[in-house]
């Protein structure tokens, strides 16, 4: 039995923990300064404008 | 915040009309815009100088914080952009009427900021833009973010400036429960792809909006000058709550422009608009050509030459 499943029964396969992707500091930093500055407006890949909901694509 | 901005500014909307009523209008009498924003190399290279001696008469598009800028040096832009929804700092772009009864308090984003030295005096700068505004600012085009602050939606009508609303993209529409689309549903306005700040959105609608094929940038430095004390750039506050003080170096990155040969230092939050808006021109219809002769902003999509190339050329 792993450190991660604690019962009375085996598991089929192994069960193994995968690391939760580390923030970076850069991350942190821009996360922090756009909260603090109000900033919160987005960047969009791949989009420009939509214009209304029934003509969407620009 | 600006969700909840957008959802109070609900009940304004009367006081302006859709963006989407400026698309493919003639605004200026060119095919091209100069979009205005506020770094530090304004102060350096004083750009409106230039432009008032061209006689340029294409769209001139400036950021709420070079609005002031503008008005000093007699110059009325063609349209200006807002979408910061902080509630205090944007008014004072406009000129906060509050201001003249209180002291500025608590925050010193003002008196550290690069952007305009004159509002560092933050008193004797807001009673300017207060006057300037009032005697200036009445029926001037603004497109008006539906994230703006209450007090900057609040000065914009009584300044009579002439609105236009856009909902700025909080995320991908096509995503579902999307917050942008749910604002296109509830207040009916185009939604812009504003590259993460006021500079990129503006270079956006003269783009997306105004139809324009070729773009200036001034102003757009996204990064400091190699003597800006760390004291003096915009998320200094927050990089000492990250890293502290002793570490303050390893937040900010150097960036060589090979144009200036000439070394700027950028936070992390530049680093990130500058890839936005790099990544943004690639897929713009117009050629954006940066004539800020400064900074960092530079790449495959954006073509960095002298201001007076860009001028000489719509002369031709």
């Amino acid at each position: 039995m792993n450190e991660l499943l604690k019962g009375n029964f085996q598991t089929k396969n192994q069960v193994t923990d995968s690391p939760a992707k580390e923030e970076t500091l850069e991350d942190r930093f821009e996360r922090e300064a756009k909260k603090r500055l109000g900033g919160s407006i987005a960047y969009v890949s791949k989009k420009k404008v939509m214009w209304d909901l029934k003509n969407e694509k620009k | 915040m600006a969700v909840a901005n957008a959802e109070r500014n609900q009940q304004l909307l009367r006081h302006g009309r859709s963006i989407a009523e400026l698309r493919g209008t003639s605004i200026g009498r060119r095919d091209s815009a100069i979009v205005m924003a506020t770094g530090p190399s304004i102060a350096r290279r004083d750009p409106i100088a230039q432009i008032k001696s061209s006689g340029y008469d294409g769209a001139l598009i400036a950021v709420d914080s070079a609005f002031g800028y503008c008005l000093r040096n007699g110059v009325i832009p063609d349209l200006v952009v807002t979408v910061d929804p902080h509630p205090t700092r944007i008014v004072r772009w406009f000129g906060d009427p509050a201001l003249m009864q209180a002291s500025p308090g608590d925050d010193d984003y003002f008196r550290r900021q690069d952007l305009d030295p004159r509002h560092a005096d933050e008193l004797r700068a807001n009673r300017e833009m207060l006057d300037l505004t009032s005697r200036h600012a009445k029926g001037v085009r603004i497109a008006l973010s539906t994230s703006a602050s209450e007090a900057v939606v609040r000065r914009v009508v009584d300044l009579g400036m002439d609105i236009y609303w856009w909902n700025p993209m909080h995320d991908d529409p096509d995503l579902p429960d999307s917050v942008s689309r749910r604002l296109i549903e509830m207040n009916g306005m185009p939604c812009i792809n504003a590259g993460g700040n006021v500079g990129s959105a503006s270079w956006m609608i003269a783009d997306a909006v105004l139809g324009k094929r070729s773009v200036a940038l001034v102003g757009f430095d996204f990064s400091y000058y190699a003597d800006t004390p760390h004291s003096r750039t915009q998320y200094y506050r927050e990089a000492i709550d990250l890293v502290g003080e002793e570490n303050l170096d390893d937040v900010f990155m150097w960036v060589h422009n090979p144009y200036l040969d000439q070394w700027f230092y950028a936070d992390p939050a530049y680093m990130w608009y500058r890839a936005a808006l790099l990544d943004m021109a690639r897929d713009a219809d117009c050629e954006t050509v940066n004539c800020t002769e400064g900074g960092i902003v530079f790449g495959d999509s954006i073509r960095f030459a002298p201001l007076s190339d860009f001028l000489a050329a719509e002369r031709a």
